[in-house]
């Protein structure tokens, strides 16, 4: 079985873009590496034969960051199967009021905010290898 | 060549960065880009984010059509510059990482914020001058 693939979008303009790109990278390195891994969403999307083969028909989960759902989107474009969708805007609703950072950095309210987030990413990543295996 | 000063009018020029997800050197350009954009030369470096651009985001391919647009890829498949190539037209300047940085570099497997060195925040430093100078060069010939 293939490892899931987790695919935040990384989108450089806001917070929302560095705490999708953190909880992803924390649920490939640190949560679950054995399960999922990183996809470089840009080769995804420029269709990169290695990585849509990496992609095609296999199980996703795309993190992103606005309502966007860019790498939902990308992800599903290039055959993905897309299990799962995540948005960081969603846990930053949780925690109104808190400043997560910029783009350029995480404030300690906003690791927390990506720890949660990735926590959530974690718990599907073992729902889904659970049911595959 | 383009006045910079305060008051001048100075043409944007977008910058967008891979900033791939399983390299170390994804990393560097986002950092590197967001440095452009905020401190070194505000206003004048525009970002565009490579995933909105490619999921079809409509102000992001206008601009990089209708101004100049510098890519800034890690390594050599180039996934930024080609996106702008199939979207919206050239790229009028490009970077990739693996011409001046080593490789065993780029490709580490350390891309989280928080396991960054000084070392990782100096290459991204070096990056961002690599970046103005280009956005000078194509100012100074606007």
């Amino acid at each position: 079985m293939s490892k899931i693939k987790v695919v935040p979008c990384s989108g450089i303009g806001k917070v929302f873009g560095l705490l999708s790109r953190e909880a992803g990278l924390k649920v490939t390195k640190e949560l679950c590496p054995e399960l999922c891994e990183a996809v470089c969403l840009a080769r995804v999307m420029t269709v990169d034969d290695d990585a849509k083969e990496s992609i095609e028909g296999k199980t996703c989960i795309a993190v992103d960051g606005c309502p966007k759902m860019c790498a939902a989107k990308t992800l599903e474009a290039a055959g993905g199967v897309v299990k799962a969708k995540f948005r960081a805007v969603d846990t930053m609703r949780l925690h109104r009021g808190e400043d997560a950072g910029t783009g350029t950095f995480l404030t300690d309210a906003g690791w927390n905010m990506s720890g949660e987030l990735a926590e959530q990413v974690s718990e599907k990543v073992k729902e889904l290898a659970k049911e595959e295996a | 060549m383009a006045d910079t000063g305060i008051g001048a009018v100075r043409m944007q020029i977008g910058v967008i960065s891979c900033s791939g997800e399983e390299i170390l050197g994804g990393t560097l350009t986002r950092m590197a880009t967001r440095k452009v954009m905020e401190e070194l030369r505000p206003g004048q470096a525009i970002s565009l984010c490579l995933p909105l651009f490619i999921a079809g985001g409509e102000e992001e391919r206008n601009f990089a059509r209708d101004y100049p647009v510098i890519s800034v890829d890690a390594c050599e498949r180039n996934c930024a510059k080609k996106s702008i190539e199939k979207y919206s037209g050239q790229v009028r300047e490009f970077i990739i990482l693996t011409d001046f940085l080593e490789r065993d570099v780029i490709f580490s497997k350390t891309v989280s914020m928080k396991e960054l060195t000084k070392e990782h925040y100096r290459m991204a430093d070096k990056i961002a001058e690599e970046i103005c100078k280009k956005i000078d060069a194509i100012a100074a010939g606007q």
